[in-house]
């Protein structure tokens, strides 16, 4: 029981740095950044989630220009209303991913795997190495991941059409 | 004139994404226009909205000017300029798939511009950014590159990293493969010729086996030929088919022998070339490649197309003569009968390509699960002093369980296609002889046809020849895409130019006196982001030079520019007085000498490891060599002193051990100018104080440039140089350096002083 105390004393302290969940006023400024703080000392940071696909709503980092740790924020319904809009909307960006809506086709080439699909962001042609595969995600759903980085998700595949299916069935499963 | 690379760049572009492989001239003319006509340095594409969707925004850069070109539905184009005087900072957001580049202006303003982009397009953004940064901060950079080239590069270096060569016509790379058989045009014309001969001689047995039935059998039953001509003829028969199979066997024998000797000559001309090749490549080629997959470029790669060569080429060749040959004798024979058997034959490869395509599919998901499988292994093998002291050897025992099963289930789901189609195949192949049989018993009966029974019989043997080459020519489409797929991962090493090209007729300095001037020099190993920024200094022979500053400040650039590894890409670095581009590299460098951190030694004896430097020095100078540099004591305790084998890498010795070989390697041919590049940073301090005494003693007489951690190290330095992002910030003795209030220097010795009395007792 001791590490579990310990590691709640962490968390807490992490929070406590700046500012604790219930004081901490975060806002999207004029200039287009996002501020965290706590009585008019603010910093602007950026957002990161700990556990993006598992927890996405839980445990939210806020770091500063130095990607140091300004406050832990344990879950969103603990900041207050404009607060709370402020982060969702930060999230929406840093959690950006390109949704597959529909595979076109799968072509191998050399060294690659050549993707044409139909993502809900717009059309999109992307390649992944041959061995490379899609992850199976914690809270389910697929990720596939480009050569360049780039990151493709599919919820659930029985949602999608036959010929999608057909075309993803050697990925997934 | 379009450089080769920035062709192959733009063509990827255009086969494997959905945006412009350049910016389209009009938008290009346009945007200079606004600029009064000033020339676009730089662009990129910015292909997220607001809304987070997928568009198209060009980012162009220019000496004063940042000008974000939106594009509608209707592909009309508006221009937002931003001048660059206005921007005081930039804020970059990474997302998981994006990133956020805030453009800000006066502190508390409305962003300048906000521009989002995918993965895909980050680098030719951060060459943007990087430039504005610097624009901000006063300095100018000289761009040597087109926008064109460096919007392409940006772009496809992702593939580039991924895909190990460019993808073209698979044809061309088979016609370029077939150009190393020009060399061996004799033993390839008998191994053909052989093939061709074994596959006419094959069809023999059939046609002779009909021929006996109709002309000596038949007529011996019917009583229209007597015993002792008939047993006359049939010998003759015999003694044809005896020949025949001679032929084949002969035939076959030669086919094989030929074919695979000749396969294994074209892969040793491969693996020569490419090594060959590789020796004279940039080091800026060996960081870009990974080590694995040039290594297998060598060996199994040409291991492939020696079985391609060997064996494919001559199995498909074989393959078409054969079903050419057996339809002409089949429809030659009895046309009708004939086209029973051949007309179906399409049918048959198609079914064999569809099956190909399925069970490539199928495997490729088993592959999957496969590498499951492996992950399990190679996780918890190495690991299993964890997976003990955790007590979860029931986890992993489940784990592995979990996706040996999955693996199983797929593969009984290939084997449950596979050995259906088969029977299929087979059903198909006795549906053709029925209605061989149905179609021809009717006319063997029958008096007054022209089908004898020999020629019925001759069918039926023919039947069982066919299927082979069908499936052989169904198969064909994978070995191909096999063979291509390795001829071209070595082409593209043979096709990279090496970017160190010595003048016609290069200067050799004999012997270098090791002055060593930079006039101006800047270095970018990408183009863009420079590593050395317009840095220069005049050493004279002799001098000791030490290089200080943190990491990834330039100091081994520097020491690789020295050496040549890379050209400047602007400015000049003169030897004795001279360009270095004018000298001898090869020649240079013999008298050059390199120290590393992590030295590296070959598999050999330490004497061989000693004399790599100079292959012809005698046995006195390398024991001088090893003395100098604190290693003939270690050798000499050694049961097998200079002889011992060092293992792969040289690991068999301490990281101290290696380094003093490495040293008395380095010394061995007397270089005039020595680089020392934290070579006692990985030892321990017994050991450093031996390293540095041997150093010691050599930098006498020599111009020796070195870089350490530990400060302390270069006290005898003539003149340090602190490097600090590319630039020399300061530069003096030892002494005068300390000296020098809020130096970087004073502040690191002071720090590392702190250090050393907090910690050592």
């Amino acid at each position: 029981m001791l590490i579990t105390q310990k590691k709640v004393d962490t968390v807490k302290e992490t929070v406590n740095g700046l500012s604790t969940d219930e004081t901490l006023k975060v806002e999207r400024r004029l200039d287009g950044q996002l501020w965290a703080g706590r009585n008019g000392d603010a910093t602007a940071v950026q957002v990161t989630r700990c556990f993006p696909w598992s927890q996405p709503d839980r445990f939210i980092s806020l770091r500063d220009d130095d990607e140091k740790e300004v406050a832990l924020i344990s879950q969103l319904s603990d900041l207050d209303k404009e607060s709370r809009l402020s982060v969702e909307g930060a999230l929406i960006e840093a959690g950006f991913v390109m949704q597959i809506e529909k595979v076109l086709s799968i072509n191998e080439d050399f060294e690659i795997r050549h993707w044409k699909v139909l993502t809900r962001q717009g059309d999109r042609s992307f390649q992944t190495k041959l061995d490379d595969w899609p992850i199976k995600l914690p809270g389910g759903g697929f990720l596939f991941r480009d050569v360049s980085g780039d990151l493709f998700f599919i919820d659930d595949v029985e949602n999608l059409d036959e010929e999608t299916q057909k075309h993803l069935w050697a990925y997934i499963g | 004139m379009i450089k080769k690379e920035n062709r192959t760049n733009v063509d990827l572009i255009t086969r494997y994404t959905d945006q412009p492989a350049k910016m389209p001239d009009q938008t290009r003319e346009k945007i200079e226009k606004h600029w009064n006509n000033s020339p676009i340095q730089l662009y990129a594409i910015a292909d997220l909205d607001a809304m987070m969707q997928l568009t198209l925004q060009w980012v162009a850069l220019g000496e004063k000017t940042l000008a974000i070109v939106s594009v509608d539905d209707q592909g009309c184009e508006s221009i937002r300029n931003i001048h660059l005087a206005m921007i005081e900072s930039l804020v970059e957001s990474p997302g998981l798939s994006n990133t956020t580049l805030t453009l800000l202006g006066a502190p508390g303003d409305p962003p300048l511009a906000v521009i989002r982009y995918t993965q895909r397009q980050r680098r030719a953004m951060e060459n943007i950014k990087f430039l504005i940064e610097h624009r901000i901060e006063g300095h100018d950079i000289d761009q040597a590159e087109e926008p064109d080239e460096l919007y392409s590069k940006a772009v496809t270096s992702s593939i580039r990293k991924a895909q190990a060569s460019v993808a073209v016509n698979k044809l061309a790379v088979v016609w370029r493969l077939v150009a190393y058989l020009k060399p061996y045009k004799g033993r390839l014309a008998f191994g053909m010729g052989s093939m061709v001969l074994l596959t006419l001689v094959s069809l023999l047995p059939a046609y002779l086996t009909g021929y006996l039935i109709d002309n000596i059998i038949r007529p011996f039953q019917t009583g229209s030929l007597t015993y002792s001509s008939a047993m006359h003829t049939a010998w003759f028969i015999i003694g044809a088919l005896v020949l025949t199979y001679l032929v084949r066997v002969f035939s076959m024998w030669i086919r094989l022998r030929s074919m695979s000797v000749l396969g294994e000559l074209v892969a040793m001309d491969l693996r020569r070339n490419l090594y060959e090749h590789m020796q004279g490549l940039s080091l800026n080629f060996f960081s870009s490649k990974q080590t694995g997959s040039l290594i297998s470029r060598v060996s199994s790669d040409s291991d492939r197309l020696w079985e391609f060569i060997a064996f494919g080429v001559v199995e498909v060749i074989w393959a078409l003569i054969m079903l050419v040959g057996l339809g002409t004798v089949l429809i030659s024979m009895d046309w009708q009968l004939g086209l029973i058997l051949t007309l179906p034959i399409p049918l048959f490869i198609w079914s064999f390509f569809v099956h190909g395509s399925q069970m490539q599919r199928m495997f490729l998901r088993a592959w999957r699960k496969w590498s499951a499988v492996t992950e399990v292994l190679s996780d918890t093998i190495p690991g299993i002093r964890v997976v003990k002291a955790f007590n979860q050897e029931n986890r992993e025992k489940k784990r592995f369980n979990d996706r040996n099963v999955s693996v199983v289930d797929e593969f009984n789901g290939i084997h449950a296609v596979w050995t259906k189609f088969w029977p299929l195949i087979i059903a198909a192949v006795h549906i053709l002889t029925v209605l061989v049989w149905v179609f021809a018993l009717p006319r063997v009966l029958d008096n007054g046809s022209a089908l004898t029974i020999g020629t019925f019989v001759s069918f039926l043997l023919y039947m069982g020849m066919y299927l082979q080459p069908i499936e052989t020519i169904g198969m064909m489409a994978r070995m191909l895409n096999r063979a291509t797929s390795s001829a071209h991962r070595i082409f593209e090493v043979l096709d990279t130019k090496p970017e160190i090209i010595d003048q016609k007729e290069p200067i050799k300095l004999e012997p270098v006196q090791g002055r060593v001037t930079f006039e101006n020099v800047t270095f970018a190993y990408d183009g863009i982001r420079q590593i050395i920024k317009d840095i220069s200094f005049d050493i004279k022979p002799g001098e000791m030079i030490g290089f200080i500053g943190p990491s990834g400040a330039g100091k081994t650039t520097l020491t690789n520019l020295i050496v040549r590894f890379y050209n400047a890409s602007s400015g000049r670095i003169l030897i004795d007085g001279v360009d270095i581009r004018n000298l001898d590299t090869g020649h240079f460098r013999h008298q050059v000498g390199m120290v590393l951190q992590d030295p590296h030694l070959f598999h050999g004896t330490i004497l061989e490891n000693i004399r790599y430097s100079k292959p012809d020095a005698n046995i006195n100078d390398v024991v001088e060599a090893a003395q100098v540099a604190n290693a003939h004591d270690f050798i000499c305790k050694m049961a097998h002193g200079y002889d011992t084998i060092i293992g792969e890498r040289g690991q068999t010795l301490s990281g101290g051990e290696r380094q003093r070989i490495s040293i008395a390697r380095a010394i061995l041919p007397n270089p005039r100018i020595l680089i020392l590049d934290e070579a006692t940073s990985s030892v321990d301090s017994e050991t450093e104080i031996k390293i540095q005494q041997a150093l010691d003693r050599l930098i006498k007489g020599r111009t020796v440039f070195a870089i350490a951690h530990r400060l302390s190290t270069l006290r005898k330095a003539t003149r340090l140089l602190v490097i600090e992002d590319g630039r020399v910030t300061e530069q003096g003795t030892h002494d005068e350096l300390i000296n020098k209030s809020e130096g970087t220097f004073r502040k690191l010795y002071q720090m590392q002083q702190q250090l050393h009395d907090s910690y050592v007792v």
